[in-house]
């Protein structure tokens, strides 16, 4: 086994100081001079025509710099479908419709000169229900959106989700046992401790430098170019610079119209100007995960063998459509990939609705699925007679196997998580006491190795080293609080044979770091981190060919330890990295030691099957629960959490409990307490006291459990973490629940309501 | 955020004359938790705070028979004084669930009563250890009982240019236990979605095995092997938040149990009563339904809890157990 410095060690985040001490900048803390500070007004109604604009009032206001509306802007359409403006002209379509912008002198001008706008609205009758926005004679959300062969008006996205694999209706008639259920989620958020913001700025040549929180950078600097060109300004170059980001979750993955707005301020006025969304914003003007009604039935064998599973799911589009429209191409993995099922169909559609508009966030797709499957896995367990556990093991995911959505199952874990987690519950003790104290357990496939989302999964890194052996290294990755710096740096600093502490990680600089494809998916510490290594290798075979001329042996017969360069042959043959850095550049003739390198993982678009081998390696887990449910009031309370990886290698043990801490946490609330409550297509909840999420006294000890399968696609063996961590726990806790009470709850969140209503429901006298 | 003068006054006297000088321009501030929020939402729009900070004596609380708090004393001091956990045990049940430590390190529980929430975690408290509200104005003093200061949602009896100067809590009869219950959907940072107190006074202090309060059966089962002690329930006081438009007391609940032999039968009808009497409304917070069905557990087990007190006051049975 090799002895590792950097890998495998507990390395706090190399910005963790900065952050705790409150020295980070956010874009909340960056000022430049001049700059002005930018206000937008929303719609207060779900569907209206717009009949005036008055903004006489709001110019006249003093420190105020410009007022924008869709009336005097230029067409900029932007969002996945390209269905969306920055400012709404005509009418708008939800609650959350940008219908005018202020740039002022002062934040709070700047809000006063929201009040004074005066817009005049029809009313439109709504939809808010996706079922109901399917039907004949539905409002239309976009008048001019039509689908199917005849090209008609419709609500329904032309973006037809369809997965067949096997035949499912054979198998049905064939299997032993069916269940058939429909389940539902609700929209949560992402909540970012950091609210949105960016802040836009031209030069005199009309080039925009925009500093952004995007988890998109090098798309980003694509959209906003095409803005400029739509702006009249062609040929003019974007420059997107990060500052610190105060969490993502996927809420940064598309372009957003405040983003675009600001851009139009900054052009209009001449001055930089600075949008940052307030908290009530947050909730009500950025994108939740979508709301989905899942129809699901999955069959086995008598002796417990699934036989198929068929999925019909209509997602709430919301108003508009971001990439999360796209979230039915993950939700196809667990479907057609989590345990052994031979036969699959999955069927969905996207609808639009006067809702606010969903996009992506943390397990994109894969929550929402993960949950009606495997909450019908313990389902179709009972109906067989087997106890979930051995069902579990019975259809778990092995090594090589090929799955019906084509996918290469290159390492797995599953079993193996899947014991880890009975063992930690004692789960033959504990299971079947009907108590109202339960154990469930639930698992999880996901993508590990990357994901070829885009035509391209690539990441570029460039490393160069100074004079004393600081190892600079510019990465296309985005750090949005997961820790990509410091899992980057240790892989180059252990490929280089330095410590972590030497290398610094550059990612903030469209014009200085390399193309990236985002932070998403997972995929940041295998392709960054592959990326990394890749460059890494070249630099390190540079410095040994310098070092083989300084210490007269050749380059193969040296290796780098500790920041010194030695010969394997004559371990005092030897020189400090820094003096060979020296002599590189103070020779004649001499060289800078750098090297750039470009990793796009081996894996396949899905075709137009959405079959492929999506991702180069997949990631596993297991997570176990125990619940004490509280009878006469309805309340869950956890009284253990276990949760299982397959991470293929832990990096940094201590970021990965991190992502399976944060992710539990999500997924609890996810499973038993968040929600954003939308009334007419208005949240009603737009702050932390009516959005329930955990506070640190709510979320149990979780106890993260690490199964390391070595993949050989992996950066020192690793795959991807950054979503799995919620994926299973709503599934989990259900079925603890209904362990515990023998009431399954089939929609989330699982509220004390709903669950004190089925057990009244369940003793209710025939 | 719009902008506001920040007067702080030094005496008591002083506040009241700017009171009276700004009238409805001013808005009077102690801990700032609720009124700061209220600025920023844009629901009040004051030119002028006057807070109560710089007037000294007001972050007092005496025991002198009778417990009284001054305006300016926070729920972080409340939870740490012992006597208030002993003898007044529902008000230290609300301020240890009440925010954050935080929040509580500068909410004063005199801010808490005026701004008259109807979900205000003090309320019920106050309610069943029959508090009294010492008011003072230009015009001179009065004093009211909690019951009568609350008018409605975030409205009280007092009027412009008056202010709380003192919470007066009266020394409960012997053997009385009291306990608040928060019910909420998570442990902190939260508002109830609803609020129980009880406060019960028996007849004694002993049981023949008082380590029947220690069995983990359901309540009933306890309250059953009970019966035969022939507990009497002296005085009793329930009061319920989030219930009604005010934090109210369950009066014909209360009569039938005051004077009575404690019985499961007769708590059930305690609290099937209580929840018949108030009128908890739909929210997005929670369904009335469920409110009701709440006040029915709730009561009983609060009951449970002061009884418990009575009988075992040095300890807490089972901590996480609601009673």
């Amino acid at each position: 086994m090799e002895e590792f410095i950097n890998i495998g060690k507990r390395i706090p985040k190399t910005d963790a100081e900065e952050k705790v001490t409150g020295r980070a900048v956010y874009i909340h803390d960056l000022k430049v001079p001049g700059m002005l500070f930018g206000k937008i007004l929303y719609s207060p109604h779900a569907h209206a025509k717009i009949l005036n604009i008055d903004t006489s009032r709001a110019e006249r206001l003093l420190g105020v710099k410009a007022i924008l509306t869709g009336y005097n802007i230029p067409s900029i359409k932007f969002g996945f479908y390209k269905d969306n403006v920055p400012l709404k002209a005509g009418k708008v379509r939800s609650c959350r419709d940008e219908v005018a912008a202020v740039a002022a002198t002062d934040p709070d001008i700047a809000e006063e000169a929201l009040d004074l706008i005066r817009v005049d609205y029809e009313i439109l009758p709504s939809v808010f229900d996706p079922e109901e926005a399917m039907k004949e004679g539905a409002p239309l959300v976009h008048d001019e959106h039509v689908g199917g062969k005849e090209k008609r008006p419709t609500n329904v996205l032309n973006l037809p989700w369809r997965l067949i694999a096997g035949d499912v209706d054979e198998a049905r008639r064939q299997s032993a046992y069916v269940a058939e259920d429909r389940f539902r989620v609700t929209w949560v958020t992402h909540c970012c401790m950091g609210t949105s913001g960016c802040l836009a700025q031209f030069d005199l040549k009309n080039n925009l430098t925009i500093y952004s929180i995007t988890q998109i950078p090098s798309l980003a600097q694509r959209d906003f170019t095409e803005a400029l060109s739509a702006m009249g300004l062609q040929g003019k170059k974007v420059r997107v610079i990060k500052t610190m980001i105060g969490g993502g979750f996927g809420s940064k993955l598309d372009t957003y119209a405040f983003e675009y707005i600001a851009i139009l301020l900054a052009h209009k006025t001449h001055k930089p100007v600075k949008i940052v969304f307030s908290r009530e914003e947050e909730f009500f003007a950025t994108s939740p995960r979508q709301p989905a009604i899942i129809d699901i039935a999955q069959g086995c064998t008598r002796d417990g063998r699934l036989t198929f599973r068929d999925v019909r799911m209509i997602l709430d589009n919301g108003a508009y459509t971001s990439w999360g429209a796209t979230t039915p191409s993950v939700m196809m993995m667990p479907i057609s990939s989590l345990y052994k099922v031979p036969n699959v169909r999955y069927v969905a559609k996207c609808v639009y609705t006067n809702n606010t508009y969903s996009q992506a966030m943390r397990g994109y797709g894969n929550p929402q699925a993960t949950f009606a499957i495997d909450s019908q896995i313990d389902i179709l367990a009972e109906m067989a007679g087997i106890d979930p556990l051995d069902f579990r093991l019975r259809n778990a995911n092995t090594p090589g196997e090929i799955t019906p959505q084509n996918f290469k199952i290159i390492t797995c874990g599953l079993r193996e998580c899947i014991d880890a987690v009975a063992q930690k519950l004692d789960w033959r003790q504990n299971r079947g006491r009907r108590d109202g104290r339960g154990v469930g357990m639930a698992s999880l496939i996901h993508v590990g190795g990357g994901a070829r989302v885009y035509k391209s999964d690539g990441c570029g890194t460039i490393i160069k080293i100074d004079d004393f052996g600081t190892v600079n290294v510019f990465t296309g990755a985005t750090d949005m609080g997961q820790g990509a710096d410091t899992v980057i740096a240790q892989i180059v600093a252990e490929e280089l044979g330095v410590r972590t502490e030497d290398v610094v990680v550059i990612h903030t600089d469209t014009d200085v770091c390399p193309w990236d494809v985002g932070a998403h998916a997972s995929r940041t510490t295998f392709v960054a981190g592959n990326s990394a290594l890749g460059a890494a290798k070249k630099v390190k075979q540079l410095l040994l060919e310098v070092a083989g001329q300084t210490l007269g042996e050749s380059p193969e017969n040296l290796d780098i330890r500790d920041r010194t360069v030695f010969s394997k042959r004559d371990p005092e043959k030897k020189s400090p990295l820094g003096k060979v850095l020296r002599a590189a550049h103070y020779t004649t003739g001499g060289r800078m030691v750098m090297a750039e390198y470009f990793y796009d993982p081996a894996n396949e678009n899905l075709d137009r099957e959405f079959k492929g081998n999506l991702s180069v390696t997949y990631s596993y887990g297991t997570h176990g629960v125990e619940v004490e449910v509280d009878k006469e009031t309805g309340q869950v309370k956890i009284l253990k959490y276990v949760a299982a990886h397959d991470v293929g290698k832990a990096i940094n043990p201590m970021l990965l409990e991190g992502q399976v801490y944060g992710g539990v946490a999500m997924g609890i609330g996810y499973a038993l307490t968040e929600r954003l409550i939308s009334q007419n297509g208005k949240v009603m909840n737009p702050n932390f006291l009516d959005y329930k999420m955990l506070t640190a006294k709510d979320v149990p000890n979780v106890d993260p459990i690490v199964i390391e399968t070595n993949d050989p696609f992996g950066p020192f063996g690793a795959k991807g973490i950054g979503e799995p961590g919620l994926v299973p726990t709503a599934p989990a806790i259900a079925n603890a629940i209904y362990d515990a009470l023998g009431v399954r709850i089939k929609d989330l969140p699982i509220t004390p309501e709903k669950v004190l209503a089925a057990l009244k429901q369940k003793t209710k006298p025939q | 955020m719009k902008k506001f003068d920040y007067l702080k006054p030094r005496t008591i006297d002083e506040a009241l004359s700017l009171l009276n000088q700004y009238g409805k321009r001013a808005k009077l501030v102690a801990g700032g938790t609720d009124v700061m929020v209220m600025i920023k939402q844009k629901r009040i729009s004051p030119d002028v705070l006057i807070s109560l900070s710089g007037i000294t004596g007001l972050d007092q609380i005496q025991y002198d028979g009778a417990l009284r708090i001054g305006p300016m004393v926070t729920h972080r001091q409340i939870e740490k004084s012992q006597v208030i956990r002993k003898e007044f045990s529902a008000l230290a049940d609300a301020v240890d669930v009440l925010g954050s430590i935080q929040i509580r390190n500068v909410a004063t529980i005199a801010g808490n009563i005026c701004n008259a929430a109807p979900s205000a975690d003090t309320a019920t408290p106050l309610l069943v250890l029959g508090a009294q509200v010492k008011i003072k104005g230009l015009k001179g003093e009065r004093t009211v009982s909690i019951e009568s200061f609350f008018k409605g949602p975030g409205e009280t009896v007092l009027e412009e240019g008056e202010l709380v100067t003192e919470l007066i809590i009266p020394k409960p009869l012997p053997f009385t236990g009291s306990a608040y219950w928060k019910h909420q959907r998570r442990l902190a940072l939260d508002l109830p979605i609803l609020g129980v107190s009880v406060l019960l006074s028996l007849d004694r202090n002993r049981i023949s095995c008082p380590d029947i309060l220690c069995a983990t059966s359901p309540i009933s089962t306890v309250l059953h092997a009970m019966e035969q002690e022939g507990l009497v329930c002296k005085e009793v006081r329930i009061g319920l938040g989030v219930a009604a438009p005010t934090p109210m007391r369950a009066i014909k609940a209360e009569g039938l149990l005051r004077g009575k032999r404690i019985s499961d039968e007769l708590l059930q009808e305690v609290a099937e009563t209580a929840s018949n009497e108030a009128q908890p409304r739909d929210t997005i917070r929670a369904e009335a339904w469920y409110r009701r069905e709440m006040i029915r557990v709730l009561v009983r087990r609060m009951a449970m809890r002061s009884i418990e007190r009575v009988i075992r006051p040095e300890e807490t049975v089972f901590p996480t157990r609601a009673w």
